[in-house]
């Protein structure tokens, strides 16, 4: 399909190529200089030119001096050409105002390619993965994979040789870094030494692909991908767990889940036929963006910011195109439009979520997935089975209850006063503040901000400002179990379309709502009980709006079952009609400890919420029973009861009995009790478990929309979930939600998904992509140094069943893989990022293989696996400085875990992996940037953590070798660069540390606040300065550039 | 005292001309740059050479983070005073935004302001009572009150101010600097940040300082207050100055060897890397040890000065650290976050804030380093003119106001005793010479010698700017 191009090179020695390729040389000129102005971007378009369609690129041309815009073969009347290359400069393009040039020779290969016919070609990597064929070679034995015949045809052609193989202390360190993120150990490197099999490499490599460290290693790779944290980010930063997400990327690689499924879950989990809970926990990837709970935020702007991250993070993670460009307007460079952009935002937008975490509680933002263990998964049923029967049986003791029922009737029973009444504030007078309350003299109402007292519906009632408020502790404290009413006379004076009208919450979006409310929302009234707003809550909102200027009672009953049936609201002491606007209730309405709570009803007003301004209320009645139909409309007119005792009409039959269970059956009383207690004991344990944000498509999608700019409040054109018109469509079957979106993804026929895998993975292994811009294969992106080997991989990849473990064999089986990367000067000059490969790769090692290194090697290393993140050392007052938090280091084994466990704070990294070039987990990143700096020695030198490695791993060598010191030194030079060091080497080692021991037997006092630092407690018996020097020399090994090169 | 050791040293393997010819794996000229220029910034940076010569130097920012209220401290309003407790016009809010922390309040109460305001120096700037060392340099600043920004939440809009982009993942404006102009100090990051120790408010996080898509060279480096000023600077104890040097000797012997064996410019950048570390392990120190400054200097700052890690300490910092030629200096001084209890809590920030501000102007200018030398004082907001919560007759809150504010800049090529730009009698509005934020980085990168349309980074696919797509140079602040 590509012609192997070496455009790159020859490039450099200013000479045009035989043949001039569109994908390779053509495109990426037009793109880079040409494309801002007259490319995809619709807004943008200059002179109503595209050059990124072929259609328009070759459009004729009337009236100028070119006939065309592109003519094949005709340069002079080529428009393009005859504008690139005029000389007048008004004339000249790109204008000199873009600050773009175009040079002399790529002046001169535009004019080629036209001349050469101007062969138009899609762009390469949006066209289909072909079947490629390997180069065969004549007389090499040199390759021992295809890789190698791909790679060594290459470096024929530029005129090398590969590189002769690595030593083999230098190849297991690689490979054992490369696949597991520690070096190997003593034993390890002699025992490749000495295994003469022809599999000796092949077994070192089937070891470390079946370690669990594996999984470790790979699952670094990945969270920066994820853009894994620990924190929200954000100002505020405050901890969310989301490790058990983390544990099960490391666990899919340990148990080689294929890429496909890998993708699969963690885009669709929740879609997925089965219940099986870690498909869904691998949604929480969409989730661990960024999240703020800033007061005063606008809810709806970071629910969109939330939505685009996710769009931006599948388009790089999965795509590698740069999706954010067309956030706002069409892309400049590829064929990705702003519309495209919405219609994959749409996919991800679909959850019942808040654009706001909670302030005042610890709620997990909704959707969310409860974190069962196995036992507690039983425990849970049988709490769920005892619920079930509760409710059963009340039921049946209902049945059994009909004769008693109808004995009580034939005895024309007399209306007694409606029991339950916790609360009753008739608000006649204020005294000192204070309200009365009939049922109960020591728990009276009190005001705040004085409400005015003015006439009301009986006698006196309050006037409310929007900004005062009554309140009570009656009824501040009910829980979803516990059956209540609440009622209350209201006059709006106007049509509210928010207004809080009573609530028990410490506040709105800042607690997710929690707690139970009454509110006017577009003049209707709505009633909600909420753990977390939206996802974990109930709601029913009258389906007609309250009229204004007169009074009205409202009342709000509930169950105590949790459902959205069980919460009616009555006006006038009718039930009235209403909507379900939300049935999912599963955790608490009340507050936890360590959370903000407030213990009271309040009427009017709530924190950064809309009061009920100059809304009238009277007569407040809080009950601790659900009043039944007959008892509303009793507190409504005071004689219903009497009425319905009299009447025969059918419905008297039901609203009676219900009356005499609730009020006059003791075993209904007691099977309803029963039934809380069941409730209760099955809600407690459900609060006791932790949960963590995932995916869960809403029953009805959202509604998405061309947002203009990308803001949140400039909606445009609805459009539907759909993938981008220039990549191939989704098949016909596929649903239109995130699974069909997976599954469209990992079609073997996506030219992207497979070709960006392999991509990242060459990357991680080799230093470099084959395609050097892993997150851009577009247009501007860097195009694919061996093109044909992207395609064979990818493709061997996707006939492999996408098997991760399978592919990284086959790259650090190669020949390529094995070569020694030491090179000549003139080698390195001509190939400085070793694009051609005819070295081995040598990269510094990462951030945390860096740390891991020291702690393994010095056996400090716990190699505990999963669990919340820990806090090694660190320097005091971070975290403190920023004012979010405090830093307790861990001491002991949480100094001690490898680094993928560290607690990643967002506003706050740990300093010397952010210093060691850690991606910072902000945004999806698909790459690290390696700098040498002075700050990085400064870490390798005083962090405590290096230096109590280094302590310990002198002791180890002290103890090891006590008589020796060649021994000693050996060992130390092995343990951190794999290899024994050569004999000046050894002898600047032993100087070194004989100069140590010296210094140190001559500052003892120095020797022992050298060996006091960090946890790990150094023996009795070994000599300070010693020990001290030794340590020393450690440093120096540490900070030698091979022992943090792989 | 090694410095010149290890460099003729590593001259004799490579010479500079070598070393970059051969620029390694994982390692790109402008690390290598950084590492060994010892010369001009045309070394160090991307852009080899300014855009056109510079006013400024060096850059002073002091970050007010919070959001100053301008109605109480530079953008006088008597009509304010006039109308106070009266309902906020809604034909000068024109259905603008608010935030949920008082857009649900039932009534928007004008509050002037409670502080006298008077004309001060040649210019006749109207400045409050909570400045009074501020009002006597009126004459070296460029006032403007026309600021406005899109983010009306704390972190999008100091994310925008620090990065120029609410989005999270770009470079701060001193990372740009780094990456555009290198360093002109081989022992001093290029870029230092100071925090006001010890205070409350909105937080800070070090993304502020971050170098986003940039390689992490060129992000801020922290100065702290105590025993550590940079991260991990001192050696652990029991590891003595005399003891290090030995052991960095060690170390770059044996990487000498490596080094001859392998030609690899990697790694004797590494022995450079090592030998940068030891500079600044008493550079370092002695730009932080104060001891040697005058008492009547010390006294300008005012008392303050004395403790470590104050903004009045800090202030001194910052002219240590512009004596020896660091670019890009930021203080951030948070707690201006004034929702309730304003008359008493910006009167706490001023009292802390303004006496040093104004002893830095003084010191820079007695020094001659006022002339290339930007200060740049301001917040991420502004603060509304009605009253957040309950106004009284002596107490009122304010909430976060995008719409407008005032910053000030002084020396580096801004134009003394400007005032530019004007808000309407409510300071709630700008009517005439807005200044976007955008605007405001166009400007300094312009004071800087820098094209701010030219100083990209392609990232992405993108060429990507400090200013975005936006930005257009403010002349009227300029001298």
């Amino acid at each position: 399909m590509l012609a192997c191009a070496s455009f790159e090179l020859s490039a450099a020695r200013a000479e045009l190529p035989e043949t001039v390729d569109f994908n390779f040389h053509i495109r990426p000129l037009l793109s880079d200089r040409c494309f801002a102005c007259h490319g995809p971007d619709e807004e943008d378009r200059e002179a109503e030119l595209r050059l990124d369609l072929e259609e328009s690129a070759y459009a004729a041309l009337e009236g100028g001096e070119a006939s065309h815009i592109i003519k094949p073969g005709d340069p002079l009347q080529s428009e393009v050409y005859l504008r690139i290359a005029a000389e007048d400069a008004d004339e000249r393009m790109p204008p000199a105002d873009s600050n773009l040039v175009l040079s002399a020779e790529e002046i001169q290969l535009v004019r080629r390619w036209i001349e050469q016919g101007a062969r138009w070609k899609q762009h390469w990597s949006f066209m289909p993965i072909e079947p490629v064929k390997v180069p065969e070679l004549a007389d090499s034995n040199w390759p021992r994979n295809e890789i190698d015949q791909f790679v060594l045809a290459r470096l024929q052609s530029e005129g090398l040789q590969p590189a002769a193989e690595a030593t083999r202390e230098k190849l297991i360190r690689r490979v054992t870094y490369d696949l597991t993120g520690l070096p190997p150990t003593l034993e390890e490197i002699d025992d490749f030494l000495a295994d003469d099999a022809a599999d000796a490499y092949e077994s070192v490599v089937d070891r470390l692909l079946n370690s669990p460290r594996y999984g470790e290693r790979m699952a670094v790779e990945w969270l920066d991908v994820a853009r894994y944290a620990d924190t929200y980010g954000y100002q505020a930063d405050r901890y969310r767990a989301v490790w058990p997400y983390r544990d099960w990327v490391v666990d899919a690689f340990n148990q080689n889940l294929p890429y496909d499924e890998f993708v699969t879950w963690q885009l669709a989990g929740d879609l997925l036929p089965g219940d099986e809970k870690a498909k869904t926990l691998a949604t929480a990837f969409n989730r661990l963006h960024r999240q703020t709970n800033e007061g005063g935020s606008i809810e709806e702007e970071f629910r969109v910011e939330y939505v685009a991250d996710r769009t931006e993070t599948f388009a790089t993670a999965f795509l590698g195109l740069t999706f954010q460009c067309a956030r706002c307007h069409d892309h400049k460079y590829d064929p990705l439009t702003q519309k495209d952009y919405y219609q994959i935002f749409s996919f991800f937008g679909s959850i019942d979520e808040c654009g706001l975490y909670s302030h005042f509680t610890e709620a997990t933002p909704t959707p969310t997935l409860l974190l069962t263990e196995p036992q507690q998964e039983s425990q849970l049923a049988e709490l769920a089975q005892a619920v079930g029967d509760a409710e059963n049986r009340l039921q049946e003791i209902a049945d059994q209850q009909q004769s008693a029922f109808e004995a009580w009737l034939a005895e024309s029973p007399q209306l007694e006063s409606i029991a339950g009444l916790i609360g009753d504030y008739p608000m006649e007078q204020i005294v000192d503040g204070k309200l009365v309350n009939r049922a109960d003299a020591d728990q009276p109402g009190q005001v705040a901000d004085a409400p005015a007292l003015v006439a009301g519906k009986v006698g006196q009632g309050l006037h409310l400002s929007g900004e005062n408020n009554f309140t009570t502790p009656v009824g501040g404290t009910f829980s979803r179990h516990d059956p209540f009413t609440i009622s209350l006379w209201i006059n709006t004076p106007d049509e509210k379309d928010r207004a809080v009208v009573w609530h028990r919450s410490r506040s709105w979006t800042d607690a997710g709502s929690r707690g139970y409310q009454l509110l006017f929302e577009d003049g209707k009234l709505s009633a909600s009980l909420i753990h977390f707003w939206p996802g974990n809550a109930l709601r029913v909102r009258t389906n007609r709006k309250l009229s204004t200027n007169s009074w009205q009672q409202v009342t709000v009953t509930y169950d105590g079952s949790s459902r959205a049936d069980g919460l009616k609201l009555y006006i006038n002491g009718k039930l009235e009609p209403c909507e379900v606007v939300r049935d999912q209730l599963t955790k608490t309405i009340g507050y936890n400890s360590g959370e903000v709570e407030t213990k009271v009803l309040t009427l009017g007003q709530r924190f950064r919420d809309r009061g009920f301004k100059d809304g009238l209320v009277d007569e407040l009645q809080i009950y601790n029973r659900e009043l039944t139909p007959a008892e509303v409309e009793h507190v409504h007119s005071g004689a219903s009861l009497g009425d319905l005792l009299v009447q025969s009409d059918p419905a008297r039959s039901t609203l009676l009995r219900d009356y005499y269970l609730k009020n006059y059956s003791e075993p209904y009383r007691m099977a309803l009790a029963e039934l809380r207690d069941a409730r209760l004991k099955h809600g407690e344990l459900i609060d006791s478990i932790a949960e963590i944000m995932v995916m869960r498509e809403l029953s009805t999608p959202r509604p998405a929309y061309v947002l203009k700019r990308g803001v949140y409040d400039a909606p445009a054109e609805r459009v539907d979930s759909d993938t981008p018109a220039s990549l191939p469509p989704m098949a016909d079957g596929l649903p239109r939600n995130r699974l069909g979106l997976a599954r469209w993804l990992t079609d073997p026929g996506h030219p992207l998904t497979a070709r960006v895998a392999v991509n990242r993975y060459w990357q991680m292994l080799f230093g470099r992509g084959i395609v050097a811009t892993p997150n851009d294969f577009g247009s501007q992106g860097e195009l694919p140094s061996h093109p044909e080997l992207l395609d064979w991989l990818a493709r061997t990849f996707v006939q492999s069943g996408w098997d991760v473990k399978a592919l990284l064999k086959q790259l650090v089986m190669s020949a390529t893989y094995r070569q020694s990367g030491e090179c000549s000067p003139s080698l390195r000059a001509q190939d400085p990022g070793n694009t051609l490969l005819a070295r081995g790769p040598s990269q510094r090692l990462s951030a945390e293989m860096i740390r891991d290194s020291v702690l393994f090697t010095s056996e400090l290393l716990v190699e505990k696996r999963g669990g919340p993140p820990v806090k090694p050392y660190q320097p005091e007052g971070l975290w403190e400085e920023k004012g979010s938090a405090t830093y307790q280091r861990d001491e002991g084994e949480g100094s001690h875990r490898r680094s993928l466990y560290t607690y990643w704070k967002r506003t706050s990294p740990p300093p010397s992996m952010l210093t060691l070039d850690a991606a910072k987990r902000d945004v999806c990143a698909v790459q690290r940037q390696s700098t040498a700096t002075p700050l990085q020695s400064l870490v390798l030198l005083n962090d405590p953590q290096y230096v109590e490695a280094a302590r310990a791993l002198a002791q180890l060598v002290l103890a090891y070798a006590p008589e020796s010191i060649e021994t000693q030194l050996h060992y130390v030079f092995r343990k951190l660069t794999s290899r024994v060091p050569e004999e000046r080497e050894f002898h600047l080692l032993q100087a070194a540390y004989d100069q140590q021991r010296e210094y140190y037997e001559n500052h003892s006092a120095d020797a022992e606040q050298l060996l006091a630092i960090g946890d790990h407690p150094h023996g009795e018996n070994i000599d300070p300065a010693q020990l001290a020097a030794m340590t020393m020399v450690v440093e120096i090994v540490t900070s030698f550039a091979e022992s943090v090169t792989k | 005292m090694n410095k010149h050791a290890a460099h003729s040293e590593l001259a004799t393997e490579l010479t500079r001309r070598h070393f970059f010819a051969r620029t390694s794996v994982g390692l790109g000229t402008a690390a290598l740059a950084h590492l060994l220029s010892n010369e001009t910034c045309q070394a160090g940076g991307v852009l080899n050479g300014f855009h056109f010569a510079p006013r400024a130097k060096r850059v002073i920012y002091l970050f007010m983070s919070g959001g100053p209220s301008q109605i109480d401290l530079l953008d006088y309003k008597p009509l304010l005073n006039e109308k106070n407790g009266e309902e906020l016009p809604a034909s000068v809010r024109m259905g603008q935004r608010l935030t949920g922390m008082s857009g649900n309040q039932a009534t928007l109460p004008l509050a002037g302001s409670v502080f006298k305001f008077q004309q001060h120096g040649q210019s006749g700037a109207w400045v409050s009572e909570l400045l009074p060392h501020t009002a006597k340099i009126v004459d070296e600043l460029a006032i403007i009150r026309s600021m406005h920004t899109e983010a009306i939440n704390h972190d999008p809009a100091i994310t925008f101010f620090q990065t120029g982009s609410q989005i999270a993942g770009r470079p701060s404006i001193g990372a740009w600097l780094d990456y555009g102009l290198g360093s002109e100090n081989e022992n001093l990051p290029s870029f230092c940040v100071l925090v006001t120790k010890g205070k409350g408010g909105q937080p800070l996080y070090a993304r502020l300082w971050g170098s986003g898509f940039l390689a992490s060279q060129h992000q801020g480096v922290q100065f702290r207050s105590g025993k550590d000023p940079v991260l991990y600077l001192n050696n652990p104890a029991g590891v003595s100055a005399q003891n290090r040097r030995m052991m960095l000797d060690q170390l770059r012997q044996l990487h000498q060897l490596q080094v001859e064996r392998t030609l690899d410019s990697a790694v004797a950048a590494r022995i450079a890397q090592y030998e940068m570390a030891y500079r600044m392990q008493s550079s370092v120190p002695d730009v932080t040890n104060i001891s040697d400054e005058p008492q009547h200097v010390l006294d300008m700052y005012g008392p303050d000065v004395s403790n470590p890690g104050s903004f009045a300490a800090n202030c001194l910092l910052a002219r240590r650290l512009a004596e020896r030629n660091v670019r890009f200096i930021q203080l951030f001084h948070r707690g201006w976050d004034q929702h309730g209890n304003l008359p008493k809590g910006i009167a706490t920030q001023c009292r802390e804030t303004d006496q040093p501000c104004a002893a830095l102007v003084r010191d820079l200018k007695q020094r001659g380093m006022l002339d290339d030398t930007l200060v740049v004082w301001g917040g991420e907001f502004g603060r509304t003119s009605y009253s957040q919560g309950k106004l009284t007759a002596d107490d009122y809150g304010r909430d976060h106001h995008p719409r407008c504010f005032t910053m000030w800049m002084a020396g580096g090529g801004a134009k003394a005793g400007a005032s530019y730009g004007e808000t309407d009698a409510f300071s709630y509005n700008v009517i005439s010479n807005p200044v976007h934020v955008h605007d405001l980085h166009a400007t300094m990168l312009h004071l800087l010698g820098i094209d701010h349309e030219r100083l990209t980074y392609k990232f992405q696919g993108r060429r990507y700017r400090l200013t975005d797509v936006f930005g257009e140079v403010v002349d009227g602040i300029i001298a």
